[in-house]
């Protein structure tokens, strides 16, 4: 075994390049571990078909997924091996940079309600409903922190559902004509508005030019570099720093243990040259080593490093690893702008919203934010946003296509999910991926309050766009079923007590002392809102405690 | 998979019927008979053969419904558009492959279309981004050079 490296991170998604970025410029040596490719953007494709919006027979940054597949077990109980294009694989990104390559940018501190739902509600049945082990308080400074090192373009003083110390560093996207039509629609309600925060250069920053509003945003990598994640902003600091190396098409399989069960190294398979097909098993050791793959392969990675002392999975001392994902229930009102409203079709698109309804609801449990859409390509609006009653085909549909894609418009909410602990990722005992290993197997269904509190938002939804003066309005009923996908949440919750958790408020697995998880699977609850800031923010917080820890 | 040429002369005149040409251009002229083809023999093979048998049923529904002397693509547009309801609404007259009945097999060719019709020009089915330009949608994602 190697030991040139004080830390092993497993994933550069907008998590491990910021810790990346933390820890190299602290002065440790850290290994980059990444199953996905370094991918200019301009080699990842704008593929109508095939993105990250839009996954209809692929997507465009996966490598060899049909070498990857997962089991997704229905509500009848019956397995099905699913590959990443499909929507049961709760797919995010596998390249450097993670998600964030393709990303939406809504860039969200939580509610510090968010951090103590089970104390502001109490903990239905069924649910594993908790509060996080820290507060709003805690992550506040490192939520700034990623605003400014990220860079986030927002509104200060329209922000108000969480306390801000200071200003965005970049000013707000601009607002479309139909996001002011919604801000007035709103003010007929009594309702606050805003323009969103995003992680998006409305100005050049951080060296890298301004976004140019293409029309081409959500799912797809940008034109001009002004989407922003830890890809272009930790990552190239942690590289330039001279103590990072990052290896691409690195799968890590295993996290080695000694005889005393504390973690020591990473088994992992990566090319045995650089652009080499043929895959070699290697190991690498270092005194800390941070598991930040997302929710679902974080979960995976864990358990499949079980050991004699720890014959569950590394952290699954008190049965929480894997268990409570969570994503967002995401109801969506559909409407038509009036003809004399301007359309935009210009991205981001996301521009205007408001947190009036995440909390204090009356007899609902949470809530949520609302938002109007990013910028819609024509095949998606084909398939979603045409009104019920449109024929699907003939003249009909495509005069429809033509009077309505500039009229669309839609409000969307990403529902607080109350988590249950029989929504888990486990190891299938069957499928195994290309190097042998069991596959994520994914079950579980969404907790009744969840469907009561995306029932709310919905009507609220609809509400918002008919106090606008939409021509006509319309929805679908939220559906029970497994949720996870880009906002992936849960999996091995922090706890204060080893007993009601995975790992400590630091992200450090409990009886391990340099172990740490870092993403999503540490959110205990997963907020009302777009859940990355506060991954990010976490990530900030644990690379600053791992500096400062002896 | 290979098509027989009366199931070519099927798909195209079903496509023109799913996306008929009126100011705009249509299907056809959008070639994407040329992205569904590609879609049949290709990408997704195992779906690929029940939707070839459709063609051929097609035609068969036509002869049940019309008599033997026409085919699907000698019908009449309105005729055309008719049975194609009927299959829409799982009205057929004749016995369709248990595999594919009528209607799935219709909405699915239907959707096929307009992935075709709606996606990006490099997928093969919006010839000149035909059905972009029509919406007044265009991606504008090259950046303009910077003023001098
Ligand atoms: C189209 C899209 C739009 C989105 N829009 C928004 C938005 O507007 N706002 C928001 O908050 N969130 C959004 N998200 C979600 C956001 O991208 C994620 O929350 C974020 O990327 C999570 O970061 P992460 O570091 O936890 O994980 P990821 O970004 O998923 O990164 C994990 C990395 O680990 C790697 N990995 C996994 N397993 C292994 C292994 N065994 N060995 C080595 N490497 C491994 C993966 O390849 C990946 O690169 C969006 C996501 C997508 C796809
Ligand atoms: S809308 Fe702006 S941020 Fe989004 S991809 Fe286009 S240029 Fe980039």
């Amino acid at each position: 075994m190697t030991s040139d490296h004080d830390v092993i991170i497993v994933g550069t998604g907008l998590a491990g390049g910021i810790l990346a970025g933390v820890l190299a410029e602290g002065g440790r040596r850290v290994l980059l571990l990444e199953r996905g490719r370094a991918l200019a953007d301009s080699a990842i494709p704008g593929d109508h078909l095939r993105n990250h919006r839009l996954t209809l027979y692929g997507d465009n940054t996966t490598p060899e997924p049909a070498r990857h597949p997962r089991v997704f077990i229905d509500a009848a109980g019956d397995p099905h091996t699913v590959l990443p294009h499909d929507a049961r694989y709760q797919l995010n990104a596998f390249t450097v940079g993670g998600g964030a390559r393709v990303w939406g940018m809504q860039a969200w501190r939580f509610h510090s309600d968010d951090f103590r739902m089970a104390t502001r509600y109490g903990v239905p049945d069924g649910s594993s409903l908790a509060d996080w082990p820290i507060g709003y308080a805690d992550l506040a400074p490192f939520y700034e922190r990623a605003e400014h090192e990220i860079g986030v373009a927002g509104d200060h003083a329209g922000t108000t559902h969480a306390p801000r110390a200071r200003d965005f560093p970049l000013p707000p996207v601009p607002r479309s004509p139909s996001a002011e039509w919604l801000a007035r629609g709103a003010d007929r309600l009594g309702w606050r508005t805003f323009t969103p925060p995003l992680a998006v250069n409305t100005r050049p920053y951080l060296g890298r030019g301004a976004c140019i509003q293409c029309a081409q945003c959500i799912g797809f990598a940008c034109p001009t570099d002004a989407k922003n994640g830890s890809h272009n902003t930790l990552l190239p600091r942690a590289l330039a720093s001279g103590r990072c190396t990052l290896v691409t098409r690195a799968h890590a399989s295993r996290i080695i243990t000694d005889n005393s069960g504390q973690a020591i190294g990473v088994e992992y398979f990566a090319p045995t040259t650089t652009d080499s097909a043929t895959l070699e098993r290697r190991t690498a050791r270092a005194r800390t080593i941070i598991v930040s793959s997302g929710a679902i392969e974080s979960a995976r990675l864990l358990l499949l490093s079980a050991s004699p002392l720890q014959p569950h999975g590394l952290g699954n001392h008190s049965d929480h690893l894997g268990r409570h994902v969570q994503g967002h229930s995401y109801p969506i009102a559909y409407g038509l702008l009036p003809p004399d409203v301007e359309p935009s079709l210009l991205g981001p698109g996301v521009s205007v919203a408001t947190t009036q309804f995440n909390h204090g609801n009356p007899g609902i449990i949470g809530g949520a934010m609302l938002a109007n859409d990013f910028v819609k390509l024509p095949l998606i609006f084909w398939r979603q946003s045409l009104p019920p009653d449109t024929p699907r085909w003939g003249l009909a549909n495509k005069r429809a296509m033509r009077d309505l894609f500039r009229r669309g418009i839609d409000v969307r909410s990403p529902v607080q999910e109350i988590p249950s602990p029989d929504s888990r990722v486990a190891l299938d005992p069957a499928v195994r991926d290309t190097f042998g290993l069991p596959v994520a197997r994914l079950s579980g269904t969404t907790h009744p309050e969840t469907v009561r509190t995306a029932e709310f938002m919905r009507a609220r939804a609809e509400e918002w766009l008919r106090a606008s003066g939409a021509e006509r309005v319309w929805s679908w009923p939220v559906e029970k079923k497994f949720s996870a996908g880009q906002h992936q949440a849960g999996t091995c919750r922090m706890s204060a007590d080893p007993r009601d958790g995975v790992t400590d408020p630091f992200g450090r697995v409990h009886g391990h002392d340099h172990l740490f998880v870092c993403d999503g699977s540490l959110h205990v609850t997963n907020g009302g809102f777009n859940p990355a800031l506060t991954i990010m923010a976490l990530a900030f917080r644990t690379g600053e405690h791992i500096l400062a820890s002896p | 998979m290979s098509l027989t040429p009366p199931q070519l002369t099927a798909l195209r005149s079903l496509l023109d019927r799913i996306i008929p040409a009126d100011d705009f251009p249509g299907a056809l002229t959008a070639g994407t008979d040329t992205y569904v083809l590609r879609h049949l023999l290709g990408d997704c093979t195992e779906e690929a053969h029940a939707l070839l048998l459709g063609l051929t049923q097609l035609d068969a529904e036509t002869v049940a419904c019309h008599g033997a002397h026409q085919t699907f693509a000698t019908l009449l547009p309105t005729q055309q558009d008719a049975l194609l309801a009927d299959l829409a609404a799982a009205r057929p007259m004749t016995p369709w492959p248990p595999q594919l009945p009528a209607a799935p097999w219709f909405h699915r060719l239907v959707e096929l279309a307009h992935e075709g019709f709606y996606a990006d020009p490099a997928n093969g089915g919006n010839r000149d981004a035909a059905s972009w330009g029509m919406l007044g949608y265009a991606p504008r994602t090259t950046p303009e050079r910077a003023a001098p």
